[in-house]
């Protein structure tokens, strides 16, 4: 094997292994099904609360499907019972909560 | 004449309590998110006028609602509303003009509305909230000018301690909302004059205009509104009688424009009797322009 595909090969099996690990992973994100929402104005409230949430980076509003997609910081994860308050205490139901990308099996930071 | 202004400015007063898409003249059941604020201010014209007696009486009054809610918890929502007249009643006496005007801070209402029944689904909501409120006599309600002590129907405030409730309803959807409301006010004594208590019935359609399809984010919503009120006032009582010449029966309709971001909505709407029965000479409703703006924070 010639020393530069030993390089080559050698890179990639390491960028697999970070990827693996969740080193090279993207944020998280994760997507909130709501129900109740059908106005702009209800929209806000819910995005407040759940921009509260520590480790939130952003949140973005699909109103015609009524999803809520909510990005975290690098290192933090959102559980769905945190999710649930904060739309509860926003007013309106959280249906479900489902990983928009892969998530590791990490509890609430 | 209490009458006059009561049923007209019940539009202003009791009933323009809250915020959200919603209602122009009257309350929603749509929530408050826990620890937030929503701060409304309604600005109006009224006109009343068709006088059938010598006096040819002709009231305007305009004036600057401002309401403020606190979302308590995601279920109870407190609201307190402070309106700032400016009115002004001309007629005929003895065949000579004269003018009667008065402006001020009137009655403070605190109001507090409970989200009894909530039913989610994708894209919908069906709630239905009581609420019970009370209006302290915070305007004035013993201002005078040079011909004396100005009618109750002038006077800022009322001067009474009066009690309020009802219940609304509202089902929304990505389309349409429509909301119904039933509330009574009760009122009290003050000065020798007790005005007669309301029952109103109010319903209201908002149909979202524009944009006719919804992409993939929260754009702003254009909604046509058109209301309906039916609001029946009993006789007014001064010094323990009932007075022959207030009191009655007015429907109303509304139309208006609703224009609904996330942050804050801007509306404008015009409310024209349909209908009135009224008792004696009691002056007639000829329209009331509302306008005004919500805040969310």
């Amino acid at each position: 094997m010639k020393f530069k595909t030993f390089l080559q090969r050698t890179a990639i099996a390491f960028s697999l292994m970070l990827a693996a690990t969740g080193v090279l992973a993207a944020p998280l994100s994760y997507q909130l099904r709501v129900d109740g929402l059908a106005c702009p104005f209800c929209a806000y409230g819910i995005e407040k609360k759940l921009n509260a949430i520590e480790g939130v980076e952003r949140v973005e509003t699909n109103i015609k499907d009524g999803a809520v997609i909510v990005i975290m910081q690098d290192g933090f994860t959102l559980d769905e019972a945190t999710a649930r308050k904060a739309v509860k205490e926003a007013g309106f139901s959280l249906r479900k909560l489902e990983p928009a990308q892969s998530v590791p099996n990490a509890g609430p930071r | 004449m209490k009458t006059l202004i009561k049923t007209g400015l019940s539009i202003l007063c009791v009933w323009a309590g809250t915020a959200w898409g919603a209602p122009i003249t009257f309350n929603t059941a749509l929530p408050v998110h826990e620890g937030g604020y929503v701060l409304r201010e309604q600005f109006i014209y009224m006109k009343i006028a068709d006088d059938p007696t010598p006096a040819q009486r002709d009231m305007r009054v305009s004036g600057v609602m401002s309401v403020l809610g606190y979302g308590v918890t995601s279920d109870f929502a407190l609201f307190g509303m402070l309106p700032w007249f400016n009115k002004r009643l001309d007629m005929t006496m003895g065949g000579e003009a004269l003018t009667r005007r008065e402006s001020g801070v009137g009655d403070l209402t605190v109001l507090g509305r409970y989200t009894a029944f909530q039913r989610d689904t994708p894209g919908r909501t069906l709630r239905i909230a009581p609420f019970l409120g009370v209006k302290a006599p915070t305007g004035e309600e013993d201002a005078r000018d040079g011909f004396g002590r100005l009618p109750p129907a002038v006077q800022p405030g009322s001067g009474s301690w009066d009690a309020l409730g009802g219940a609304v309803v509202t089902w929304q959807t990505l389309d349409l909302q429509i909301d119904g409301q039933a509330g009574y006010q009760a009122s009290r004594e003050a000065k020798g004059f007790q005005p007669g208590n309301v029952l109103r019935i109010d319903a209201s359609l908002q149909y979202r205009l524009w944009p006719r399809n919804l992409g993939a984010d929260v754009p702003a919503f254009l909604y046509g509104v058109l209301e309906a009120s039916l609001a029946h006032s009993a006789r007014d009582r001064i010094g323990g009688a009932d007075d022959p010449n207030s009191g009655g029966t007015t429907l109303s309709i509304t139309p208006g424009l609703q224009y609904v971001t996330r942050k804050w909505i801007v509306e404008a709407g015009i409310q024209i009797p349909l209908n009135q029965h009224l008792n004696g000479t009691a002056l007639r409703n000829d329209y009331v322009i509302t306008t005004g703006f919500r805040i969310n924070f």
